[in-house]
């Protein structure tokens, strides 16, 4: 146990150190937020206050959709990146060769790429709220139960993003599918009830549309864990199913790549 | 126990074309890096792997570090299988390959070092005072806190070393490990290899250099397409003159160097 905090300080460490010496970064992250909420706030003061999806303005329900989309897709893809740019550089076949089992390793280092993310988001959110006076009524506690559940679900989905890297080289590829397809069919932008019946029923199937349903609800409308029990158990099945298949799909996908000697091929 | 024991190793690497490939000319088909190969190293021992470009020296080592599985036969290092037990395996093999650019590019030379001695379970408490034997050990210790991006190639292959002895392996493997090196480093290095053997370190050091192979190995390997053409030890007071032309004459390529005399 130990070793693994030490090992998790180590990634968070280097991420932080190579963040803060990429100077503009944070700045450029910061002004982009910005813009972006302007031009949500703005589409929402065009559309009108009389569109009010689920009950809530639109601003706000636009601010909890975007975020958290952004959240799953920045993690998913900041987590690929650093899996396409360790083979680029001859890093991951060096960190496979580490004592840290290789799925600890790709854990550990999903937790520091989600965590950055999760930095932004809650920037977001903030700025939402204090700049362009999105009005919240939180449960916390809700919104606590909603992210847990959240952040498994976009671990696996950075996961699988891996193993499609490594075993095919080609994860940006189905990511950008898959973020276009999260993009229509999990309410990011408007409520699913709007979908042809038949995309609304495969929305259902999407553990996204829960994530972004039950954080409006918790963080927009105040709902207890026991009255969104429903989405929360939701939540909590699409965890505990993807998570360990994503885990197995890139033990496997190592394997085959040391067998076949692809570790390092991009 | 043999410190490493390779048992009849078979590796052949598929290429599979493109799915369009009559857009370009991919070769397809496979390539046989490794054919049979059986040896073993002694704890303490020091191994040059010596062949031509593609004569499997580089999957060798990748084999033993777990990065490579193989297809046939079996890699054990210390009784330990790299296909069934490649954890503790890791965690008694170091290695340093050709690949210049493998680590953080933002972080110093000490950052990372750092972060792989992390990863490789070197405690908090050590790992300051490993960290700064290590930087010595390849002559780092100036550049230690400058990031790496602006490294030279030959700073890059002294902290490719530093890391793999960061945790002080049982089983060092180093692939054309002075390739980039000035010769003081070079022959400081050497010093550094037969210290470590006295240590009890096993190394094998793919290597193209025979002033190196008979400077530090105790014996030789020499791999030609993948076979191994010979296993035996270096003679007293073998230079490197006498090694080349046994490396010729088993190899059966042709020194174009020595024809020009």
């Amino acid at each position: 146990m130990t070793s693994t905090i030490d090992k998790l300080q180590a990634i968070l460490r280097r991420d932080l150190l190579t963040a803060v010496r990429h100077r503009s970064g944070f700045v450029v992250t910061l002004v982009g937020v910005f813009l972006e909420l302007a031009a949500f706030y703005f589409l929402s003061r065009a559309i009108g206050p009389g569109f009010r999806p689920g009950g809530v303005e639109y601003f706000p329900f636009l601010l909890v959709g975007t975020g958290l989309y952004t959240f799953f897709v920045m993690s998913a893809q900041a987590f690929l990146s650093s899996v396409q740019e360790a083979q680029q550089t001859g890093t991951l076949e060096v960190l496979m060769t580490t004592s840290t089992a290789p799925s600890e390793l790709i854990i550990l280092s999903s937790i520091s790429a989600f965590a950055r993310n999760l930095v932004n988001l809650a920037i977001y959110v903030f700025a939402g709220v204090a700049v362009f006076r999105a009005s919240i009524q939180a449960n916390f506690f809700s919104c606590a139960l909603v992210l847990v559940f959240s952040l498994a679900i976009a671990l696996a989905l950075g996961i699988a993003a891996a193993t499609l890297q490594v075993a095919f080289q080609k994860g940006s590829s189905v990511l950008w599918l898959l973020s276009s397809g999260l993009w229509l069919l999990s309410g990011t932008m408007f409520p699913t009830q709007s979908l042809p019946r038949p995309l609304e029923y495969v929305s259902r199937m999407v553990p996204f549309s829960y994530a972004i349903d039950g954080m409006r609800r918790a963080l927009l409308e105040g709902q207890s864990p026991a009255a969104m029990s429903g989405t929360l158990a939701m939540l909590a099945a699409f965890a505990l199913v993807l998570l360990p298949l994503a885990l197995i799909a890139l033990s496997l996908s190592l394997r085959r790549a040391r067998q076949n000697g692809t570790l390092s091929y991009y | 126990m043999d410190a490493v024991v390779f048992q009849s190793v078979s590796k052949t690497f598929r290429h599979r074309p493109a799915l369009f490939n009559w857009l370009g000319r991919e070769r397809g088909g496979e390539t046989i890096a490794l054919k049979d190969v059986s040896f073993s190293a002694a704890p303490a021992e020091v191994l040059a792997l010596l062949g031509p470009n593609g004569s499997g020296k580089t999957t060798t080592l990748k084999l033993i570090s777990t990065m490579l599985l193989p297809d046939a036969g079996s890699v054990r290092v210390a009784g330990c299988d790299t296909r069934g037990d490649s954890g503790l395996v890791r965690r008694r093999v170091g290695i340093a390959i050709a690949t210049e650019r493998s680590f953080f590019p933002r972080l110093s030379a000490r950052e990372n070092l750092d972060f792989f001695a992390a990863l490789d379970e070197v405690s908090r408490r050590e790992r300051r005072e490993r960290i700064a034997e290590v930087l010595s050990e390849t002559g780092l210790e100036e550049q230690s806190d400058t990031l790496v991006m602006k490294f030279s190639s030959g700073m890059f292959q002294r902290l490719g070393i530093a890391r793999a002895l960061v945790k002080r392996p049982a089983v060092l493997l180093l692939d054309e490990p002075t390739r980039s090196m000035d010769a003081a480093t070079t022959a400081h290095f050497w010093t550094t290899i037969r210290a470590l053997a006295k240590q009890k370190t096993t190394i094998l050091i793919a290597t193209h250099n025979f002033a190196e192979a008979t400077a530090v190995a105790d014996r030789l390997l020499l791999l030609h397409h993948g076979e191994l053409l010979a296993d035996r030890r270096v003679l007293e007071h073998e230079n490197a003159d006498e090694l080349r032309s046994f490396y010729f004459r088993m190899t059966g390529e042709i020194d174009e160097a020595a024809l020009r005399i």
